[in-house]
């Protein structure tokens, strides 16, 4: 892998930004990497800003601050707008249409619509499970860093309910990004 | 050794709980609260007690109560209850119990930012109560591994120095994630540098020494050997009085005990290129530092001779650090300035010192970068946005 691997989400609470990072971030260890995750959040649990920037590295890691994020996963349009210029011409841009309307076309780097929200109501009835459909997608692009099973069990263990589903989640979201 | 990922907060609860504190009291507060859960969580496990105070004052109180009962204890919060520790705080230097407190700093005035890191308690930390008449010691950690080891080390600086000891984080450090390494039995601790003391009992007959000794074991209330726990002048012999020349005696201990036993904590610090007299060196403490080791990795890369002082005791200040008359620059999170001052302070008189703070974020590496090659120009400062302020 890269020397620097730099992941930012961002959103708001309630969306899972921070157990995404923290998912990603679990899996890192397991696979002996280096990880910091800062998040930075409004006063409020839920509705307020929330973001997530995760580094990983072979090596220690110096400054946690994701500057030019290889993955920007946008779950809000305040936040696309917010970061959506960091993201370098070989970096990848995810967003949920659901949350984030307008798209700039105008932008160099490769921007990926992944519909999470909507295929996890279709897939499950609730919108829930979004979260581990967005995590199944970047374990798509994040193949040959982390593994995909790896992150799965650190899914599973962080999020310690509705097993099934959230591995079936899981799934629904690697196989939109094959 | 067990290597995981956790938050800062977490791992300040492992460093707390393989120090042997057995006692926690505190009052939530973002970005401590999960430092409050974790002990909640953890500390029965190891016959430990938890307790919820009605607010930080109180929760203070009932660490020196704790204390004076023989146990090692700890609170934790942000700077909006750190202020409200300044009663208590002072009872504890003046009482000589020993004790942690964790401040993780957010971005004030007031409530401010509760969610993004802030440095505004360089100087609350040194002057945490009123009155004067006494030396503080700050410990700031620049991750959650740091924290954890930081933690362990000033519960054995609280033993030895008998005070209450501040180590003062930020909130990226307590509320972020990153991989951190515990050890699992004293071998592994000692592998890892961790330094522990082991709780005395003062027998008297003197019991506040009117010394600059170290390890003179606490007083304990139920030990049979009497003790003090006043607000009042203590005694030699452990009484209360209102009396000068007790107080004199009392407050030079207070002053000298710290003042002239550094060489126990002041090699806490880190230098990175600072070898061959750089031209610039960027001062900076806790998270930022992080950011400025980068920075400085590039503009070292780029030629540029900066080198980069880290301070992780900030009280007493290292003023040994600051004899070269060169260029420094101070990295905070804050646009008031406060490391600056005692940068400016210890420094030759005609070095010059220069600031860079921001608000509520860390700062950039381009605009760290950019503040480096401006100032080995000797071009100003320029005020650009609300984010860069010329000293």
């Amino acid at each position: 892998m890269k020397d620097r691997l730099e992941i930012v989400a961002s959103g708001f609470g309630g969306q899972g930004v921070v157990r995404l990072g923290q998912v990603l971030g679990e899996a890192a260890v397991k696979e002996g990497l280096r990880v910091t995750m800062l998040k930075s959040h409004g006063t409020e649990m839920r509705g307020g800003y929330v973001r997530a920037q995760v580094v990983l590295s072979p090596e220690t890691i110096d400054s946690p601050m994701c500057e030019n994020p290889d993955y920007f996963v946008a779950l809000s349009s305040a936040a696309y707008n917010r970061f959506k210029d960091t993201v370098p011409d070989d970096g990848v841009i995810i967003f949920d249409p659901a949350f984030v309307e307008d798209i700039d076309g105008d932008l160099p780097c490769t921007q990926k619509e992944l519909p999470a929200k909507q295929l996890a109501v279709d897939n499950f009835g609730r919108p829930i499970f979004s979260n581990s459909v967005a995590l199944g997608a970047m374990a798509k692009l994040l193949e040959g860093d982390l593994g995909k099973e790896i992150i799965l069990d650190s899914l599973l263990e962080v999020i310690p309910k509705f097993h099934e589903e959230n591995r079936d989640a899981f799934q629904v979201g690697y196989d939109y990004m094959s | 050794m067990k290597r995981f990922l956790e938050t800062g907060n977490f791992a300040i609860t492992e460093g707390a709980i393989l120090a042997g504190c057995r006692f926690f009291c505190g009052y939530p507060i973002t970005p401590a609260t999960e430092l409050a859960e974790a002990m909640a969580q953890e500390l029965p496990k190891y016959g430990g007690v938890y307790l919820q105070a009605e607010d930080e004052c109180g929760a203070m109180h009932m660490c020196i109560g704790a204390a004076l009962g023989g146990m090692k204890t700890m609170t934790a919060t942000s700077g909006p209850g750190y202020i409200l520790y300044a009663d208590p705080f002072g009872w504890a230097l003046g009482c000589e119990m020993p004790l942690v407190v964790v401040n993780s700093g957010r971005v004030g005035p007031v409530s401010g930012i509760t969610g993004a890191p802030g440095q505004g308690e360089f100087y609350l930390t040194r002057y945490p109560t009123q009155g004067g008449n006494f030396e503080c010691i700050t410990l700031a950690p620049n991750s959650a591994q740091e924290a954890m080891a930081m933690v362990v080390e000033a519960f054995y600086l609280a033993e030895r120095f008998r005070m209450p000891i501040t180590v003062l984080g930020d909130q990226l450090i307590t509320d972020g994630f990153e991989d951190i390494t515990v050890p699992e039995n004293e071998d592994e601790m000692k592998e890892m540098g961790f330094r522990t003391y082991e709780r005395g009992v003062c027998t008297g007959p003197e019991f506040y020494p009117y010394t600059d000794e170290l390890d003179i074991p606490p007083v304990q209330m139920g030990s049979g050997h009497g003790g003090l726990c006043s607000d009042w002048t203590p005694t030699v012999e452990g009484y209360d009085i209102e009396e000068v020349e007790a107080h004199h005696k009392h407050a030079w201990r207070l002053i000298y005990k710290v003042r002239n036993n550094k060489e126990v904590f002041n090699h806490l610090y880190e230098k990175k290129y600072m070898d061959d007299d750089p031209d610039l060196v960027v001062v900076s403490y806790g998270t930022p530092s992080r950011v400025v080791n980068t920075a400085v990795d590039r503009a070292r890369k780029e030629g540029l001779k900066v080198g980069a002082l880290r301070l992780i005791n900030l009280w007493p200040f290292p003023d040994e650090h600051f004899t070269r008359k060169t260029k420094y620059l101070a990295v905070e999170l804050n646009w008031d300035g406060q490391l600056v001052r005692e940068v400016e302070r210890a420094a030759p008189k005609d070095a010059q010192v220069n600031f860079l703070g921001t608000c509520g974020d860390l700062p950039t590496i381009p605009d760290l970068l950019e503040t480096f090659e401006k100032l080995l120009k000797d071009q100003p400062l320029e005020r650009k946005g609300w984010e860069l302020e010329a000293w």
